[in-house]
């Protein structure tokens, strides 16, 4: 479901606002961090219907707007996305649908993202949903514009299927404004129409030649043919025209489908190129040859077939009305590339015209319009529009937000209510990070994806990407910075007494001459260490607050079986274990009860004395490598506090034996010969330890 | 004269003196100090009695001077401001000049957390340079320090430390100035074994003058061994031994002969300094060279006046 | 700021033995920046009460609570009512702290648990170090604005002492000679010749050694 509260762009990490559906991203992330792969999931799903299909193709702004990319890269967050959503545990997630439907009907046109959005909020909200799809299958772009190498049909049946199953109707190989009109819907008993037909018209070249040779293909037709298993053309070189991401789509599908040589020919510098930045790199890797400020004059042919491409190079101008620099032709630089097939990549427009006249639209108009872009209402009552069909061709996840818009912008309209604008935080200013705060933020590089070696990519259609290992992913998922999860200063508390400022390992907090204590909420990375040294408590962190830690303990020790010594083991996540070294430790030494925490710097001296007053008989510390560990620099300060504890511990006539602070191995939770240890000193107090 | 004693006649009278040190015993038995008085009466015109030396707890030096002047032999009271306020210091004062004591040496003493007691409380109510001007007040205008008057005499002989070791060296000079201003009419320095040094700073101070303001006796400390010359060189502070000493100690056949001509030679070298008026010679636990120190440094026998 | 240190436990758990219902109270201020008894410290300090009992057998409670400032009757005031419930009360502020304690609640024990140190500075996390000694009648304008009062080991006026050794203490080479920093700071200033001139005595009266000190302000009081 939307939020539809309104947007504290102060208080929300850059990689949601970044979002059009305001992914909760830190959360998933943090989740996945923790371990907990199926309340990532959860996460995920309970805000995007599509999660499968967005952890592979979304153009994820979160990643241009993380933090990490500040300090060196961002977080891989599409890849960590399509972790958290391919893994065994997705099958755990069922969605709640209401109690009482609400009797109305709503008919969804379009089988795209929005369309599927649309229709999976609407059905959650109670209503019942019929989709019609005039292709005979379902899916639109997603299924006939995206090739199977980046997104397997089997995924994107899967989720599409999940979305049915919510017990929506449908209905196939039907166009709305040619058999049925959108009157006939109302007749039919629909109370509402969310118009989501998207964008599948082509733009033409313009050149002399287009018309007149057999090989020049849009590529629209050709991607959509390509994705119904047909071959359009059989070719040895070709040309793609264009530089956007279906052009770059166009040109690795020819690959696949035996070309020898692809030539994308893009008017503007590799700079000004509109598709992503990671699939214009995958197309060069695989052998795709772009030739950049280049413009088709005119299509050459033989035999009534497409022969040869003549070119002209550009300089760039003046930047034009889109801000991007015009490419001018330069005399003289004509060439021609001898292809036997071009594909026109240009872009694609809406063909509204099959409900122009019930919406009112202008003869010339591609797009329906709609009243604003947050309502989605047309010209005609109870009928709403959104996706390409409204703004052009965008992206998946801008589809899928304005389904999820139109989902509740209808459901007011059939409460009778009002339709709010809610307008979310729009082109939220990229907060820099102080350079010092930059400078001592120590690097982890990004996990790099997995991606099939070329070769064996251009056999087939093989999805070229394959999913993290939980390895790899909560290792990726560490290296979020934890924007807004930090220190939180409660004014009346706090004494100035400047402790904050000084143990800060990044220099983050501030003073006013009057003692006056100002963190800085994004730039603070959540260590911890100002909320565990504050003398007078007036600091938290939101993450793994202090209350929280307190209640892990209790719980941990609620679970013991009181089958042997109980042992309080705070293990730092930043270790390198998977969920099955914690499931081993559960079975191993069941009486081990584990407190997970970001970082051993949150542990204090009174957590450690909690433990052993709740009960425990011991209390293992375990520190996460050095080269894991993003603070390394408090590494002094908890090995000090520790021997305070140790200290304080042995003054209580408590044995220090009882206390192990031990370093986690390079894999793995603890090594069993210090739980061994352990108890062998809590069974027979008094031996010296082994350190 | 100022006080009349021995010390005074002798220095005013330009002569060179000779002074030594005999520390009271840790213990209520007066045979110490007499045995020292009877080895030193005759090599020295006046001998110090030590006050709580390094924050030891001894026998007080004002009975210590007491027992000397019983023997004949005239005392210098030592007094550190460590242990008495100004009440005690100066009724101290009156009782010493009661029992004939001509010659005191004020002192700050040293820092009690060297002592025996390390966990007594410091008194440092006035210091040295205050007590010296205090004393000068009580002899030269017959008035205690609140300004009320003092019936009798206070005939006091006044002397003073100085460290020409310790830092900072510059203003070691100063501080002599100021407690020569304050009264100082003698110093006894800290014991000498940096000549060069010592003569650095006796230039300093004739420039100022103040060889002609007061009389300086050169501090000497015999070592016995090169153990001591090795720990006074690490572990006393304001002291400086070169390591040229400590390596003649080490080298010696007989580390004792070699101390005796180490503190010859000194003397022969302080000799010559102009504006020293004397010698002190410090020899902690080892009075018994006191004698023949004097008699080989040619200053026996010791002049009558 | 006021300097304290927490007590060393085994004197804290001699001290509160026997009480059934102990109230250990925080003190926010001074004693929170001396990480000697604020909120932190009584969390943890309670929780070590509650285990030495444990272990020993003893039936008890420890109770928690901090105000802003023990020399001050308000706050002392607002915890009238959780102190009623309550056989003592180990105050972790400083000597002041805990006789407003005494004064506000007569028939309650009240108890120790931090020794006052000095009044100083915070020369990092972790570090305090003294600067004055409260004598009532500073004289810094005439010590380069460092006092030989609470800084020289024997408060000298008229200083350095013979054992000043490069720029060190004779009572250790951790303690830094005041006096050389003076002199120092006096050279760096011109002013040397402001020593020339003999310190006269102190008045040590208001320093305390008039007897217990008293402020009145009369424009002030009610």
């Amino acid at each position: 479901m939307s939020d539809t509260s309104p947007i504290n762009p102060m208080a929300h990490p850059p990689c949601k606002l970044a979002c059009p559906i305001l992914t909760d991203v830190r959360e998933y992330v943090q989740l996945i961090a923790e371990r907990r792969f199926d309340e990532a999931f959860a996460t995920i799903r309970r805000q995007n219907p599509l999660p499968r299909v967005c952890g592979r193709i979304c153009t994820h702004p979160c990643e241009t707007a993380c933090k990490r990319g500040q300090i060196e890269e961002p977080i891989a967050i599409a890849a960590l996305k399509r972790f958290a959503s391919d893994g065994p545990w997705k099958n755990q997630y069922k969605p709640v649908l209401p109690d009482k439907p609400s009797g109305h009907k709503v008919a969804v046109i379009g089988s795209g993202p929005a369309g599927l959005a649309a229709a999976h909020d609407l059905a959650l909200l109670g209503h019942h949903v019929t989709i019609f799809e005039a292709l005979p299958v379902l899916g639109g772009m997603l299924r006939v514009g995206v090739p199977e190498y980046r997104l397997p049909k089997n995924v994107l049946d899967e989720e599409i299927q999940a979305i049915v199953d919510l017990g929506i109707e449908i209905k196939t190989g039907v166009r709305i404004g040619a058999q049925i009109k959108l009157s006939d819907l109302f007749e039919q008993g629909y109370k509402a129409v969310f118009v989501a037909i998207g964008a599948h018209k082509d733009r033409k070249l313009g050149i002399a030649g287009e018309d007149q040779f057999e090989g020049v293909i849009s590529a629209v037709s050709f991607l959509r043919a390509v994705n119904q298993g047909q071959n359009p053309k059989e070719t040895k070189k070709a040309a793609v025209i264009g530089g956007g991401n279906t052009a770059i789509d166009s040109a690795r599908c020819l690959l696949r489908m035996g070309a020898e040589s692809v030539h994308i020919v893009y008017r503007r510098s590799r700079d000004e190129m509109p598709a992503a930045q990671e699939e214009i790199e995958e197309a060069i890797h695989e052998g795709v040859q772009i030739a950049y400020l280049t413009s088709p004059l005119k299509i050459l042919g033989e035999d009534g077939k497409v022969s040869a491409l003549k070119c002209i190079k550009n300089e760039l101008g003046e930047p034009d009305a889109s801000g991007r620099r015009s490419p001018k032709p330069v005399p003289g630089t004509e060439f021609t590339l001898d292809v036997d097939m071009v594909i026109a990549a240009i872009g694609q427009a809406p063909d509204s015209s099959l409900v122009a006249d019930e919406l009112g639209l202008t003869e010339r108009r591609e797009r329906i319009i709609v009243e604003g872009p947050y309502t989605l209402v047309t010209t005609r009552p109870g009928v709403f529009a959104g996706g390409d069909a409204v703004t052009g061709p965008a992206t998946v996840v801008e589809a899928i937000s304005a389904g999820k818009r139109a989902a509740l912008s209808i459901d007011h309209y059939l409460k009778g209510e009002s339709i709010p604008a809610i307008e979310p935080a729009k082109d939220v200013e990229k907060v820099s990070l102080a350079r010092s705060v930059v400078e001592k933020t120590r690097k982890f590089p990004r996990c790099k994806k997995i991606s099939l070696p070329a070769d064996q990519r251009l056999r087939g259609f093989k999805e070229v990407e394959s999913v993290f290992s939980e390895d790899l992913a909560t290792k990726e998922a560490l290296r979020c910075l934890h924007c807004y999860l930090g220190a939180r200063i409660d004014a009346e508390k706090c004494v100035s007494c400047l402790t904050c400022v000084r143990v800060c390992p990044l220099g983050i907090p501030t003073t006013s001459k009057m003692g006056e204590i100002t963190i800085d909420p994004f730039a603070c990375q959540a260590c911890g260490v100002c909320a565990l040294e504050c003398p007078v408590r007036a600091i938290d962190i939101s993450l793994d607050p202090r209350t929280e830690i307190a209640q892990d303990i209790k719980k941990a020790m609620s679970t013991s079986q009181h089958s042997g010594p109980v042992i309080v083991g705070f293990f730092d996540l930043h270790g390198n274990f998977d969920s099955s070294d914690v499931e081993n430790l559960r079975q191993d030494y069941p009486h081990v009860l584990p407190v997970m925490v970001f970082g051993l710097r949150r542990i204090d001296t009174s957590d450690i004395l909690k433990a052993f007053e709740c009960g425990a008989d011991g209390v293992l510390l375990a520190r996460c490598p050095p080269e894991s560990d993003p603070f390394p620099e408090a590494t002094d300060r908890v090995k000090r506090r520790m021997a305070h504890a140790r200290a304080l511990v042995e003054a209580l006539g408590l044995d220090g034996g009882r206390l192990e602070i031990c370093d986690m191995p390079e894999q793995g939770l603890v090594q069993k010969e210090l739980i061994d240890g352990l108890i062998q000193r809590i069974k027979e107090p008094g031996q010296v330890r082994s350190e | 004269m100022k006080s009349g004693s021995n010390l005074e006649r002798i220095l005013e009278g330009g002569q060179f003196a000779v002074t030594a040190e005999a520390g009271p015993p840790k213990g209520s038995s007066p045979k110490v100090i007499q045995r020292k008085g009877e080895l030193l009466k005759l090599c020295c015109d006046a001998l110090n009695v030590t006050d709580n030396q390094t924050a030891i707890v001894r026998m007080s030096s004002l009975s210590g001077c007491v027992l000397l002047k019983e023997l004949g032999v005239e005392p210098v009271l030592q007094m550190v401001v460590r242990d008495r306020n100004r009440l005690a210091l100066q009724g101290d004062i009156l009782g010493a000049a009661a029992l004939g004591i001509r010659n005191v040496l004020c002192l700050s003493g040293d820092h009690q957390r060297f002592g025996n007691h390390p966990a007594a409380k410091g008194v440092y109510d006035i210091d040295s340079i205050q007590f010296i001007q205090m004393v000068k007040t009580m002899r030269d205008e017959h008035r205690f320090l609140n300004g009320e008057e003092i019936s009798g005499d206070v005939p006091f002989f006044i002397g003073a430390a100085a460290n020409p070791f310790a830092d900072p060296f510059e203003f070691r000079v100063t501080r002599l100035a100021k407690k020569v201003n304050a009264g100082a009419d003698f110093i006894q320095t800290q014991g000498i074994f940096d000549v060069p040094k010592f003569v650095e700073w006796m230039k300093m101070v004739r420039d100022r003058g103040l060889h002609e303001k007061t009389h300086i006796l050169a501090g000497l400390i015999p070592i016995k061994s090169v153990g001591m010359a090795r720990y006074m060189r690490n572990n006393v502070s304001g002291l400086s031994v070169p390591q040229e000493i400590v390596d003649r100690m080490a080298d010696a056949k007989d580390a004792k002969e070699e101390g005796v001509k180490i503190c010859l030679e000194t003397i022969e070298q302080l000799k010559e300094v102009e504006g020293i008026h004397g010698i002190h010679i410090m020899a902690v636990a080892w009075e018994d060279i006191v004698p023949r120190i004097v008699e080989e440094a040619g200053l026996m026998p010791r002049p009558v006046v | 700021m006021i300097t304290l240190e927490q007590k060393k436990f085994e004197e804290i758990e001699k001290m509160t033995k026997g009480y059934s219902r102990l109230l250990v109270l925080g003190c926010e201020t001074c004693s929170a920046m001396s990480f000697a008894g604020g909120q932190r410290q009584v969390e943890e300090l309670a929780s070590a009460i509650r285990m030495a009992q444990k272990t020993s057998g003893q039936e008890g409670e420890v109770l928690e609570d901090a105000i802003a400032r023990q020399c001050e009757p308000e706050f002392v005031d607002l915890i009238r009512d959780k102190l009623a419930g309550c056989d003592a009360v180990l105050s972790l502020a400083c000597g002041a702290g805990v006789q407003l304690l005494s004064e506000r609640f007569p028939d309650k024990v009240i108890l120790p648990g931090c020794n006052t140190t000095f009044l100083g500075v915070t020369e990092e996390l972790g570090v305090w170090s003294e600067r004055c000694a409260g004598c009532g009648n500073c004289i810094l304008d005439k010590t380069a604005g460092l006092c030989p009062i609470a800084r020289c080991s024997k408060q000298l006026l008229n200083g350095p002492c013979g054992g000043s050794m490069n720029g060190k203490c004779e009572i250790s080479k951790d303690v830094d000679c005041v006096w050389q920093l003076i002199i120092d700071r006096l050279a760096r200033l011109n002013r040397l010749e402001m020593l020339e001139e003999i310190f006269p005595v102190k008045d040590w009266s208001p320093a305390g050694h008039g007897g217990p000190r008293k402020m009145v302000r009369e424009d002030l009081k009610s």
